[in-house]
């Protein structure tokens, strides 16, 4: 059953062509990742989903309905935590609910057991800054969980931590994933966070943004770690690469030329 | 191998976990130690200055000879009536401009046309030193309270202004989109975000404005006045009274260490995450 469908996207930044007919249909409890070189538009494409951004023309439908503006349907998980520094993890995770206006027991409750979900029990009064960068993530994700909602957006959420930590959160992401099944849109630049992830990776290709190739990943679940190191799964890293590899490399030296000299 | 076990105590950085003060008394005794010497030592060389050097207490008084001269303008009911007087038109003031400044400060964050209105009048009289206006302001009100009272809430409403406008403006985009993805309204915008994101900014403000109403009071009072500290100091001065002009200006700068001291600890109270 389709929960998330996206029908003929189109968007422009003034002259610049950011997206162009996007066609997606996401399954319910399907993690989906999005995967592109910079400036493929996958960000873009993650804000229009949430409502922070609106296409120029197509549609974002949830569960057949159309969707513009942000709603508790959809939770977002930031690049950046995105915490606030005077708010404690408990109260950081609760915003969600507490801005809708139902920040009661019920809500609190459901609060508390995602922050022991997402390993955190315990720190419910900490404040963000005496927190690692991973523990942040981790209160980022409770706080979208926190709403209960339809589909799970996340933009590069473990972009900004070092490899080890990186890793870990995302065997603890499949964890928390298997639990609920929620359905989710990921979006990285890294493919082999896309490949383990994914039921079905999304390879885009830049200027303007398109959908280059959909694979699907076959690799059974649940996935450990162990899995990257598999001959199956290098040939799906191997396969995603060599179909942005030009892409990247023009991104590349694109960079190079305006900021380089 | 194995899968990696996640443990989220691993992730904690313990110096930062910890009780933010643990292990930092004894080292603030220490500089705590070395200011209270510094001090001591000050007052003992004024003293020896002024009694050996210059001995003439219509040129200098010896500390020993200001804290007499309070113990008896206190214990004679003098002190207190002044200290009175300009406690009250400072605080007042003080109130005053408190308020006005950052209903002024949210005006110009939150409306252009507001802001392009005020500007000119803000920046140009924060730069001008009002406190000339003293004069003119007690020709208008009086020697009273209320001319200390205007000098005040002309000193400290600008700071407080400029600080609340410019915290209320640096409000995080990033923390402003993470509430909207969460379907915030405009007016939870503000309350949840802008107004705590703000109040460093604004407490820093009326921290300013602490120093700067002080000077007003006490120099209005010079200007004109029937009591207050102020008084206190330019009688003694007429009357070549050292030792009582000095306990005027020891008791003024008692109350700027005090109120700053206090202001101090409000924003450990109010705003904890921002000490480091």
């Amino acid at each position: 059953m389709v929960k998330l469908s996206l029908n003929g996207l189109n968007k422009r930044f003034g002259e610049l062509e950011v997206l162009r007919e996007i066609n997606i249909a996401i399954d319910r409890g399907a993690f989906i990742s999005l995967v592109g070189p910079s400036g493929c538009g996958k960000t873009t494409l993650l804000r229009i989903v949430a409502g922070l951004e609106q296409a120029s023309s197509g549609a974002v439908l949830l569960d057949g309905r159309a969707v513009g503006t942000p709603g508790g349907d959809r939770g977002f998980v930031f690049q950046s935590d995105n915490l606030l520094p005077w708010r404690t993890v408990f109260d950081n995770a609760l915003i969600g609910p507490e801005l809708a206006g139902r920040a009661g027991a019920a809500e609190k409750d459901r609060v508390r057991n995602l922050l022991r979900l997402v390993g955190l029990e315990g720190f419910e009064n900490y404040f963000p800054r005496q927190l690692s960068g991973g523990m942040r993530q981790r209160v980022n994700l409770s706080r979208a969980l926190a709403i209960d909602p339809d589909i799970l957006l996340m933009d590069e959420p473990f972009s900004a931590l070092d490899a080890q930590t990186r890793e870990i959160m995302q065997t603890e992401l499949m964890r928390i994933w298997e639990e609920g099944r929620k359905t989710v849109l990921f979006v990285t630049h890294q493919i082999d966070e896309a490949v383990f992830l994914s039921d079905r990776v999304l390879v885009l290709a830049r200027r303007p943004g398109r959908i280059q190739e959909t694979i699907d990943v076959a690799l059974p679940r649940p996935r450990a770690l162990a899995v990257k190191r598999t001959p199956e799964f290098m040939a799906y890293v191997d396969r995603i690469w060599r179909l942005i590899e030009d892409d990247v490399r023009a991104s590349v030296i694109e960079d190079i030329r305006e900021h380089g000299s | 191998m194995a899968t990696i076990e996640s443990n989220p105590s691993d992730e904690i950085d313990p110096a930062r976990a910890a009780s933010p003060y643990a292990g930092t008394y004894f080292r603030l005794n220490g500089l705590h130690l070395a200011g209270l010497l510094s001090v001591l030592g000050g007052l003992a060389l004024w003293e020896f200055f002024s009694r050996v050097v210059v001995a003439n207490a219509l040129f200098l008084a010896a500390p020993t000879q200001i804290f007499g001269a309070i113990y008896r303008l206190a214990v004679g009911g003098q002190l207190g009536p002044h200290i009175a007087v300009s406690a009250a038109e400072f605080a007042i003031g003080y109130a005053i401009a408190s308020l006005l400044g950052i209903v002024i400060g949210f005006i110009m964050a939150s409306s252009e046309l507001g802001k392009q209105i005020l500007q000119p009048w803000i920046a140009g009289l924060y730069a001008t030193p009002t406190i000339a206006l003293a004069p003119l302001f007690i020709l208008w009100l009086g020697i009273g309270v209320w001319s200390k009272v205007l000098v005040v809430i002309f000193l400290v409403v600008f700071p407080v202004t400029i600080n609340t406008e410019a915290g209320l403006r640096t409000t995080s985009a990033r923390l402003i989109e993470m509430l909207r993805s969460f379907g915030a309204t405009p007016r939870q915008i503000f309350f949840k975000l802008s107004l705590p994101s703000a109040m460093p900014f604004i407490l820093a403000g009326l921290k300013l404005g602490i120093g700067r109403g002080l000077i007003g009071v006490v120099v209005a009072e010079l200007f004109g006045s029937r009591a207050g500290v102020g008084r206190l100091i330019s009688q003694s001065a007429d009357a070549f009274n050292m030792p009582e002009l000095f306990a005027g200006v020891v008791v003024l700068a008692v109350a700027g260490i005090v109120m700053t001291a206090g202001f101090t600890w409000i924003e450990r109270v109010v705003v904890p995450w921002t000490r480091d």
